[in-house]
């Protein structure tokens, strides 16, 4: 890889942030860091990432209007975004979060709470 | 002629346990009856008046009220029979003794027709009078008791803080107190008498009642429901526990029904601020749950360094017990939102046998991991029913869970859905550890977990089946469970036939 990859991180949640962002860089990615909707905006547009890990519950700005801010985006809409949808809390099957994650724009999901490994192969998957 | 010795003070014993001073009344036109009444009965504690005519006799029963009347038949002016239709009118209370001076059998036939207690013919004894006297005080005394009672009755069940409602077989409305009255907002006094849907409108209240009054003899069954009634005050329902029986007589007839109404709304207040305050903290408990994992599992990748075995052995324990923490507040979650009946509103039509495959691919990696074979038995192309998708995946999820978790190694687990002319239903088999007879009873209660030899390191909450018996009972269906140690348990779920037809 000639130049790393950079990869926005966005939750509330600073230790998971703090946690995902140890383990992409680990991966070799570069990592940036918003902890709300509008300062993950400024962030995408600033820095314009590869790919956006986002949490849909968040202050200011959730995440499905983030992921609709992007896609409808000509400039930014080739973004990857990868949910981290919370919705699938009680239950312990996929088809729930599946649907979920199918009507929305984003382009991948994972359901909270999250298995680390597998988002990190999620993110290997989506930026060869 | 009666010549009982021991009658002798039967008045004044009877009067003794009166608490009143029996009042009579002596019409008779022969002056020597009248006196030797008087006499005898005041001697006995009586209060005696005398009339020489009926219409001197019937001005004195206006003007105050007699308990007994001796009363002759043949007087000048107004005849006996006159005057004893005209008291049984007017004070049906009273009890009439008739003095004949002939005692036919028609004329005591007609009097006793007409009303009266009993007759004396003439020429009588004293003891004769007292045995008579004493007899009409003793039937005043049993009647007073019943109007006691139910006046007692009445006063007990109006002060009564539950409602009361009772109708005859014909859904009319016989008694309604204050409470009830209350509950259904209803202001007017005289209800009694009206067909309850004139005052009720809820249709599953009178539904109850048409069902308790239908009732064959043969069964006897309470019905009990959960009511929601507009409240005018609050903009919240009031909740109210109806419980209806039918009400029958000694040959089992039905005469009517008793309803009584409980306002439970504050107890499902209550319950509500349990749910939500269980749900509340079971999600303030997940997201940082969460994180810590995320943390542990960044530190046991070395990525905050290095360490040593040891470390990584504790490390990857306090992992596992931190995983059980986040499968624990999640199933809260679960039984919060199934108590608080959020989750189970929304019903569709679900293929049974496609959400069985959804649910076995799912579990195949565990099963796999253990060297189980998980399989779905072939039985028809499509089994539908109505219930809530989400709800019954649950159930499935639990139980094939659990028939892993509780299952040795190289063990077989079997699902399958089938449908009968009256329900669909799904079986989950399994050859694991089985579950005693003992503890059969409690599998479904809430934070109840089999604990053995076998079972000790087994992490579970014991919430799996607490919620599928919520879930379950939400759709009408029914439980079953087989189970035989160190053979395996089946779990069989029914739901009826009027659930899964749309």
């Amino acid at each position: 890889m000639s130049e790393k990859q950079l990869i926005l991180v966005v939750d509330d949640d600073p230790d998971l942030v703090e946690a995902v962002s140890m383990k992409l860089e680990a991966l070799e990615y570069r990592v940036a860091t918003a902890y709300d909707g509008e300062e993950a905006m400024e962030k995408i547009k600033e820095e314009k990432p590869v790919l956006v890990i986002l949490d849909v519950m968040m202050p200011r700005k959730n995440g499905w209007e983030v992921c609709d801010d992007i896609k409808n985006n000509d400039d930014l809409k080739s973004i990857i975004i990868v949910l981290l949808t919370a919705v699938a809390d009680s239950v312990k099957t996929t088809s729930y979060t599946h649907h979920d994650g199918k009507t929305t724009l984003a382009d991948d999901y994972i359901p909270k709470p999250i298995d680390l490994d597998k988002l990190m192969e999620i993110v290997k998957d989506h930026c060869q | 002629m009666a010549t009982d010795n021991s009658s002798k003070n039967s008045i004044k014993d009877s009067v003794k346990d009166v608490f009143f001073q029996p009042r009579v009344l002596v019409v008779d036109d022969e002056v020597r009856i009248q006196k030797a009444c008087q006499r005898l009965l005041t001697e006995e504690g009586c209060d005696v008046e005398v009339a020489q005519d009926g219409i001197k006799g019937l001005k004195m029963i206006d003007e105050k009220h007699f308990d007994i009347i001796l009363l002759d038949l043949m007087m000048p002016g107004m005849s006996g029979l006159d005057v004893l239709t005209d008291v049984k009118s007017r004070h049906p209370d009273t009890v009439v003794i008739i003095i004949t001076g002939y005692a036919t059998l028609e004329h005591s036939i007609e009097t006793m027709k007409k009303g009266a207690f009993d007759f004396l013919s003439k020429p009588f004894s004293p003891t004769e009078l007292r045995l008579v006297i004493a007899k009409a005080i003793e039937s005043i005394r049993t009647l007073q008791d019943i109007a006691t009672e139910k006046s007692r009755m009445r006063v007990m069940i109006n002060t009564l803080s539950n409602g009361v409602l009772t109708t005859d077989n014909q859904q009319r409305i016989a008694l309604a107190n204050p409470a009830f009255l209350k509950m259904i907002g209803c202001r007017k006094t005289s209800v009694i008498g009206h067909k309850v849907f004139e005052f009720i409108k809820d249709t599953r209240l009178l539904d109850m009642i048409d069902q308790a009054i239908q009732q064959p003899a043969n069964t006897f069954a309470e019905i009990t429901d959960e009511i929601a009634m507009p409240f005018s005050k609050e903009d919240q329902d009031m909740i109210i526990g109806v419980r209806c029986i039918p009400f029958r007589d000694r040959l089992n007839r039905n005469l009517g029904s008793i309803t009584v109404f409980n306002d439970i709304t504050a107890l499902k207040k209550i319950d509500q601020l349990k749910s939500d305050f269980v749900s509340m903290v079971a999600h303030e408990i997940k997201s940082p749950l969460n994180s810590i994992l995320m943390q542990l599992n960044v530190v046991l990748d070395g990525l905050a360094g290095d360490l040593t075995k040891k470390q990584k052995d504790i490390l990857q324990r306090t992992s596992e017990r931190i995983k059980s923490l986040t499968i624990l507040s999640g199933e809260l979650l679960d039984l919060s939102k199934i108590e608080s009946g959020l989750i189970n509103q929304e019903r569709e039509q679900l293929d049974l046998i496609e959400l069985i495959k959804g649910q076995v691919e799912f579990y195949r990696d565990k099963a796999d991991a253990k060297s189980i074979l998980l399989t779905v038995k072939k039985t028809k192309k499509e089994i539908y029913m109505l219930g809530n998708r989400i709800n019954i995946e649950e159930v499935m999820s639990n139980l094939i869970s659990n028939a892993i978790r509780y299952s040795p190694s190289g063990g077989q687990i079997t699902v399958w859905a089938d449908e009968k002319s009256d329900c669909a239903k799904i079986v989950v088999s399994d050859t694991g550890f089985g579950i005693g007879q003992k503890e059969l009873e409690h599998i479904f209660d809430r934070f109840f977990r089999v604990k053995n030899e076998t079972t000790r390191y087994i992490n579970g909450t014991g919430l799996g089946l607490s919620i599928v018996k919520s879930i379950v009972d939400a759709h009408h269906g029914t439980i079953e469970v087989e189970s035989e140690i160190d053979k395996g348990s089946c779990f069989s779920i029914y739901f009826p036939r009027s659930e899964y037809k749309i």
